[in-house]
């Protein structure tokens, strides 16, 4: 009862996401970076669903091409990870040894870092563009990653058919293409799920300490930091992008949980 | 025990070089150096070489590398570039205030947690279950940043009942800074329940399926003694894993809502020095969260048996 | 679960001692206390060498030079009363003031005063005007004597009608003279044993720099002009508070624990504008924000294309919503507060969206993309940058903004690495010091914009002249030259801003940018 009621407020609001992305593309309410000088700071009305910001842009036409900028961004960063993270992952849960113990180490130096100080200096060093942020993030949860798939390589090694494989004489490649990571894709499809929604929610962070998705490109993040000078005298500016993150993932964690519920055996009951 | 812990602090030790290491490469491959930042915008180059050389910017990075590793080992993390401040000392004075926040708020919300997370579980798929986990998920969903921002606004701005911003030291104003505090630890408490309520709550239901409570209850104890003296202690376990994880990365993490409160914090120190291109200090507070992190996590390992009783050490 | 609350106790204890750790009580100052803030710590005590803004203001509280500059950008006396020229400009002879007394008591005498120069012009020195007062600079120094008691001879290697401007620099602490105990014996600085109506007090890093009143400090007479003119403390001590954050700053403000907020951002204006017992004091500043376009790419070496750029830009509109409404839209290097700031210099540029697309079109632009570096540091250089990308739009030029931190366009600025770049100048008091920075020589110094060989003249003959009228006409060649060519388009000056409380009375803004907390009384309540 409970898992469904979950699951279908999961996939409405992941689907009113994709709706907001897709209408974006062939309409928007007004251009998103046109000023409007002689309105600026205008309250929500029928003309600006949202209200227009300092510089007279409209705030709802900037809050839906922000949602498809956040999304690229979070796919492309969920991505890069998720495959660094099998390949790294494999290799040391599969081969064992040095090459572990060495990976490891590097894993653990990653996961000792302040992670917003990480990306911070990564974009620093790249330079602020919607690249570096995917780049940053990607390094800054690689380990995350890399422990699921190295535990599910881990335990999967173990199992008969893997067992068998070897003794079939199959290289090891094939059998971590034809068998390990067959299995440890559940795992990991959660763990993507789960990454989705940090990475909106770094992105917006990074862009709320100003080094995020450079201007004028808008991103939730992006309209909440620089909405902040105007808190008091026009809250609508930091309500309506705080609101469409917190719709982006609550959505996204109920469909991981019901992801989770279906993939996870340990559930299954 | 001790062999264990020097075991773990022996293996620490790579990963606290790599951190270092790449702490050191890090920040020089930034364009702009301090030199810069402090002479400004009108400064002549000569001016700035000069400065560079002062600040021994000047020198291979391999070499900068070795004295400032070698001096860091002896406890000398050096002195800023731009206000000349010993390191230690300016770092340790931002830690007090990032620390204070911090522990209150993780203390706070591993009660809250603690609490909710027991009782959804042990009435699994009641109302009660099912408004635990919805506040958990909701809460989960909401970016600390802009729950602070709310919270300021409400609090702050339109009821007028605590200070907006202007952090004042304990020092100089005991009741304001204590007043300043409540908003920034208020939010990070609920940032930080909805994990650990999640945790304590699938903890929990784990532990109630296993056959050592039904033997309890069969043996007629009341509920309460089953849930406190058998269920709670192997169902806090995990709970205190995260809570010490969660600690580490809080430590180093709160940058964002140090911002957001105006908060002199360690955070705040770490993205300023970032920006100025401090480098003693970016090196400084890195080493110091990573040193930090590396620890807390030793520690929860050797609380984890004093807990679980189905793990001991070996 | 007994360890579980051993635990908690622990925590407790722990979290109590952390508390009781912070920092003692600071001793709260007595008498007369007028509280200013500064937005960030000051870099050293000792004037002009290791410096910024906030450095500079509080050490001018201190120290005196023999000259000082006057609010109209012109060098008035100080410590000299008077002084001669000689008639081929390469020898200047001051006489000392009458009755002048170091905080330390000592007398100050033609010796002491050689004794500070020379510190400043000694080779391993880092004082910031060093070498423009050195060999090869604009008023190179070449001996420093004194003549009796109260008259000092400084000989210069060729005339230089700025030097005595190069004096009274605010960003070389007003080459102030300090008593020798100032140093220690080994040659270390201490703290600064100057003239000025305030003694140097206590520094606390981070925390404040008081500074009490100097009971001894003999005042020009007059009206304070600038720096200089009749000075006196009015309160017991000045404390400066380093309060890094704006809006914290404004909350003290408004909390009375505060009674001067000065260089208020333009977007913090709000938070103390109509509070009751809050007066705002306003000022326009002699520094100029503006866009630098670097001539040497390829695309951007069409004067026409950059003439486009300008002519796209609504200057008028840009400044009020960059400034909140603060600052002055201007078209030229040359400041809206400056007395040089004349007929040619005031037209602004009109924006003509016609002739834009006309002149790119003619330049052969086909919508290349041009980088226009920005950065957060003031927010207002990133809103300019925002305003100037949508307005060239409507031009058909697309410029793409690329936000950077301070450091990094920093370190492009000086070393000419970008396209187009919005930047801001701090004031300087005279035009050809304006002007210097933006002219100069590419290969030697790749931060300057603007190198062509009539410009280089220009600004040579109006460092070498002294009449105003002659200079006057200097510039306005010069601004000519300057909107034919634009290697950079001007967009306006900011104005000096201060929150008062209504107890303060006599604090006046001034081009120089400074606050100046002598001449100014706080009521007690």
């Amino acid at each position: 009862m409970r898992g469904r009621a979950h699951q279908y407020l999961g996939f409405g609001l992941v689907g009113l996401l994709l709706l907001v992305i897709l209408t974006g593309f062939v309409w928007l309410p007004y251009d998103p970076l046109a000023i409007d000088l002689d309105n600026v700071l205008a309250p929500p009305s029928w003309a600006h669903w949202l209200g227009t910001d300092q510089f007279g842009r409209d705030v709802a036409a900037r809050a839906m091409l922000g949602a498809r900028i956040s999304a690229f961004i979070a796919l492309q960063t969920v991505a890069l990870t998720v495959l660094a993270g099998l390949i790294v992952g494999l290799a040391s849960g599969f081969l064992r040894g040095w090459t572990d113990r060495i990976l490891m180490t590097f894993s653990d130096a990653l996961l000792a870092f302040p992670g917003i100080l990480l990306a911070l200096s990564l974009i620093a060093v790249l330079g602020q563009s919607r690249h570096s942020i995917v780049i940053a993030l990607s390094i800054a949860y690689l380990p995350s990653v890399v422990r699921v798939v190295r535990a599910a390589a881990l335990s999967i090694r173990e199992r008969e058919y893997v067992e068998a494989s070897r003794a079939a004489g199959d290289g090891p490649l094939y059998t971590v293409w034809r068998y390990v990571l067959p299995n440890a894709l559940p795992p990991v499809l959660i763990i993507a799920t789960s990454l989705f929604g940090w990475v909106v929610l770094s992105e917006s962070a990074l862009s709320f300490l100003g080094v995020g998705v450079p201007a004028p490109a808008p991103t939730w993040g992006n309209m909440l930091s620089s909405a902040r000078p105007y808190m008091a005298s026009a809250s609508w500016l930091s309500i309506a992008p705080g609101l469409c993150i917190v719709a982006t993932l609550l959505g996204i964690n109920m469909l991981g949980d019901a992801l989770r519920d279906r993939l996870d055996p340990r559930n299954a009951a | 025990m001790l062999t264990y812990i020097f075991k773990r602090l022996l293996l620490a030790i790579p990963t606290l070089f790599l951190v270092a290491l790449a702490v050191f490469l890090l920040v020089r491959l930034i364009p702009g150096d301090p030199a810069q930042v402090m002479l400004g915008e009108g400064a002549s180059p000569e001016a700035i070489a000069s400065l560079r050389t002062e600040l021994g910017l000047d020198e291979a990075v391999p070499v900068q590398f070795a004295t400032w590793l070698g001096r860091s080992l002896g406890g000398d993390l050096g002195n800023s570039a731009i206000t000349g401040e010993p390191v230690g000392a300016l770092i340790l004075s931002r830690f007090q205030l990032t620390a204070v926040v911090v522990l209150i708020s993780v203390g706070l919300a591993t009660l809250i947690a603690v609490t909710f997370g027991l009782l959804a579980a042990w009435r699994q798929n009641s109302r009660l279950d099912l408004a635990v986990l919805g506040m958990a998920s909701f809460v989960l969903a909401v970016p600390s940043f802009w729950l602070g921002l709310v919270l300021l606004l409400v609090f702050g701005v339109m009821l007028q009942w605590l200070p907006v911003v202007g952090y004042v030291p304990f020092s100089e104003d005991a009741l304001g800074a204590v007043l300043f505090l409540v908003l920034p630890i208020v939010t990070l408490t609920i940032s930080e329940t909805g994990v650990l309520t999640r945790m304590m709550r699938s903890s929990t239901i784990d532990v109630l399926r296993l056959d050592y409570v039904t033997h309890a209850r069969a043996k007629g104890l009341s509920e309460r003694t089953v849930l406190m003296r058998h269920v709670f202690p192997n169902a806090f376990a995990p709970t205190l894993t995260l809570v010490g994880l969660t600690l580490g990365r809080l430590f180093g993490g709160i940058a964002v809502i140090e911002t957001v409160f105006t908060l002199p914090g360690l955070g705040r120190l770490m993205v300023d020095s970032v920006l100025a291109r401090d480098y003693p200090v970016v090196q400084g507070c890195l080493l110091f969260t990573a040193t930090l992190y590396v620890l807390v996590n030793l520690l929860v390992d050797i609380l984890y048996p004093l807990f679980d009783p189905r793990v001991t050490v070996s | 679960m007994p360890s579980i609350r051993r635990a908690l106790v622990l925590g407790a204890a722990a979290m109590a001692a952390l508390l009781s750790a912070c920092s003692p009580a600071a001793p709260e100052p007595e008498g007369s206390v007028l509280r200013a803030r500064l937005n960030a710590d000051i870099i050293s005590s000792d004037p002009g060498m290791k410096r910024d803004a906030n450095t500079d203001a509080v050490i001018l509280h201190v120290v005196e030079g023999l000259v000082a500059a006057r609010e109209d950008g012109s060098v008035g006396p100080m410590l000299a009363d008077r002084w001669t020229v000689s008639p081929d400009g390469r020898t200047y002879r001051f006489h000392l003031r009458d009755g002048v007394r170091f905080h330390n008591g000592a007398p100050l005498t033609a010796a002491a005063v050689v004794w500070s120069l020379n510190r400043y012009l000694a080779p391993d020195s880092r004082w910031r005007c060093k070498a423009d007062l050195s060999h090869g600079g604009v008023a190179p120094v070449e001996s420093v004597r004194a003549d009796g008691r109260d008259m000092v001879e400084v000989r210069l290697e060729q005339a230089a009608p700025l030097f005595l401007a190069e004096l009274a620099r605010l960003d070389c602490g007003g080459t102030g003279i300090v008593h020798r105990d100032s140093v220690d014996a080994a040659g270390r600085w201490r703290y600064p044993i100057g003239t000025g109506p305030f003694r140097w007090g206590e520094w606390r890093h981070k925390q404040f720099i008081d500074l009490p009143r100097f009971d001894g400090y003999r005042s020009l007479p007059g009206a304070p002009d600038g720096i200089g003119g009749g000075k006196q403390a009015l309160v017991d001590r000045v404390r400066f508070s380093v309060i890094p954050d704006g809006s914290a700053a404004a909350a003290a403000l408004v909390r009375g624990s505060l009674d001067v907020l000065d260089a208020l951002a333009p977007n913090e204006l709000a938070n103390v504008t109509g509070v009751p017992g809050i007066h705002l004091s306003s000022a326009p500043s002699l520094d100029f924000y503006g866009v630098l376009f670097q001539v040497k790419d390829p695309l951007l070496a069409d004067p026409r294309l950059r003439r486009a750029i300008a002519l796209s830009i609504d200057v008028g509109a840009l400044t009020r919503v960059v400034t909140h409404g603060t600052g002055s839209a201007d078209s030229s290097p040359i400041p809206t507060a400056s007395p040089f700031f004349g007929a040619v210099q005031r037209p602004l540029i009109k924006r003509d969206l016609a002739a834009a697309r006309a002149l790119a079109k003619e330049a052969g632009y086909k919508g290349q993309p041009i980088r226009l570096a920005t950065s957060h540091s003031p927010p207002e250089m990133y809103d300019a940058a925002i305003l100037i990308q949508a307005m060239a739009r409507d031009a058909g030029i697309n410029i793409e903004v690329e936000t950077i931190d301070w450091a990094s366009q920093l370190a492009r600025y000086t070393n000419g690495n970008y396209q187009a770049m919005v930047f801001g100048f701090s004031a300087r008091l005279d035009p050809s010091l304006t002007y210097g920075v933006l002219i100069g020589d590419k290969r030697e110094e790749p931060r300057k914009a603007w190198d062509t060989p009539e410009a280089h003249a220009l600004l040579r003959q109006s460092i070498a002249t002294a009449d105003p009228a002659a200079r006057q006409r200097i510039f306005d060649a010069l601004e000519r030259r300057f909107r034919a060519e634009v290697p950079a388009i001007i967009l306006y000056n900011t104005h000096r801003v201060t929150a008062l409380r209504d107890r303060v009375t006599g604090y006046r803004n001034w081009p120089g940018q400074t606050q100046r907390l002598w001449n100014v009384a706080r009521e007690a309540r």
